[in-house]
């Protein structure tokens, strides 16, 4: 199935190690450097399958960031707590809606 | 048949064992060696020996290998990454993302869209009391895990270094023990000889033993004929003087002491 396995790309020989935070298949532009033109094919060319590995690669960026350095601080705890609390605010938000101070507002 | 493919699946288990603990033990170095030290006295280098690391393909340009960060990336506000202020800098100037921030929160704050409930005077609490615990305890506690990783890598180092000078000693030890056995062959030269002089006293030893022996042997024979010809010699004299004697008749006694007398006579006056 894929999960779990290196992705069908990485060949040690070439590459070295592993890093899980690196996309070993080909490079394409980068979404920032994409002309409006060619944006219909840029959105073709997506992969719908490699989401998983998407927020695979952009957990470890973040890992290697802010967790993993030698002398991280309070920062990558913080960026969680805040994560933490927009997510359960968005889910709890109908509820919230009711809990409102004022019926009407500007 | 069977044997040849026994000894090829015996071989590749012992290959496989040996790369799976090779590559585990590069592995090992490998995070001694990604580490980044500050102080320039350590070194960073591969000291893996897996044929993947040394592999003709290898691109290191595209992909060098992966170094563990000494530094996090740095945040401002406690969380909100650098990197956000430095893409709205070139538009907004220094104080872009705070206003930002403001208007947002403020948005939020004025459409009820974020509903400063009875849960939100508590969020303000606990914030408060977090950031209070960070800048008064972090320190301390930073340093103190810092000590101990510090403290393990340097058992890392210590371990490899411990290893390649015990594995030098023993080196030492073995040439050592090379120019012993050396001696030991002189030692057996000695003993060869030591033995050799032993047979040949004994050989001379024994030799002297006949000389005498035989000299023995041989004075005794020649004092057996010495006495034998004394004694013949004793008794033919015995038994010829006992035959003279006994043929002097007393005539002939008397004749012949006369015959003195008349010398000693004859002698006397001239003296």
């Amino acid at each position: 199935m894929g999960f779990g396995e290196y992705p069908p790309e990485y060949n040690a020989k070439i590459h070295g190690p592993y890093d899980p935070a690196r996309y070993y298949g080909k490079a394409d532009i980068p979404f920032g450097q994409v002309k409006l033109g060619e944006l219909g094919s840029w959105v073709g060319r997506r992969n719908m399958s490699g989401i998983p590995g998407a927020v695979s690669r952009a957990f470890w960026r973040w890992n290697h960031k802010y967790m993993l350095p030698k002398k991280t601080g309070f920062a990558p705890f913080a960026q969680l707590m805040v994560g933490c609390m927009i997510v359960f605010y968005s889910i709890n938000y109908g509820k919230m809606v009711h809990h409102r101070n004022h019926k009407y507002h500007w | 048949m069977f044997r040849l493919s026994k000894a090829l699946a015996v071989s590749s288990v012992g290959i496989k064992k040996v790369v799976t603990e090779r590559t585990i033990l590069s592995l090992n170095v490998c995070l001694c060696a990604t580490v980044q030290e500050v102080r320039p006295l350590v070194l960073v280098r591969p000291t893996s020996t897996s044929a993947v690391q040394r592999a003709e393909q290898r691109d290191e340009a595209n992909f060098p290998r992966p170094v563990r960060p000494v530094e996090p990336g740095k945040v401002r506000l406690g969380f909100v990454p650098e990197e956000w202020f430095q893409f709205l800098y070139p538009k907004t100037g220094v104080t872009g993302p705070y206003v930002l921030g403001l208007g947002l929160t403020t948005f939020l704050c004025s459409k009820e869209i974020y509903v400063m409930e009875h849960e939100y005077y508590t969020g303000i609490s606990i914030l408060l009391m977090v950031v209070y615990a960070v800048k008064k305890f972090g320190p301390v506690i930073g340093q103190t895990l810092d000590k101990k990783i510090e403290d393990i890598e340097q058992s890392w180092r210590d371990y490899r270094e411990g290893s390649i000078i015990q594995v030098k000693e023993s080196m030492e030890k073995e040439k050592e023990a090379q120019l012993s056995a050396k001696g030991q062959d002189m030692l057996f030269d000695a003993k060869r000889e030591n033995v050799a002089l032993q047979l040949e006293a004994a050989y001379r030893e024994r030799l002297a033993r006949v000389h005498s022996e035989v000299k023995k042997r041989l004075d005794y024979q020649l004092e057996v004929a010495n006495v034998k010809t004394r004694l013949q010699q004793k008794h033919m004299v015995d038994w010829i003087v006992k035959n003279v004697k006994g043929s002097i008749t007393p005539a002939q006694e008397a004749a012949t002491l006369k015959q003195c007398m008349a010398d000693l006579k004859a002698l006397a006056p001239k003296a």
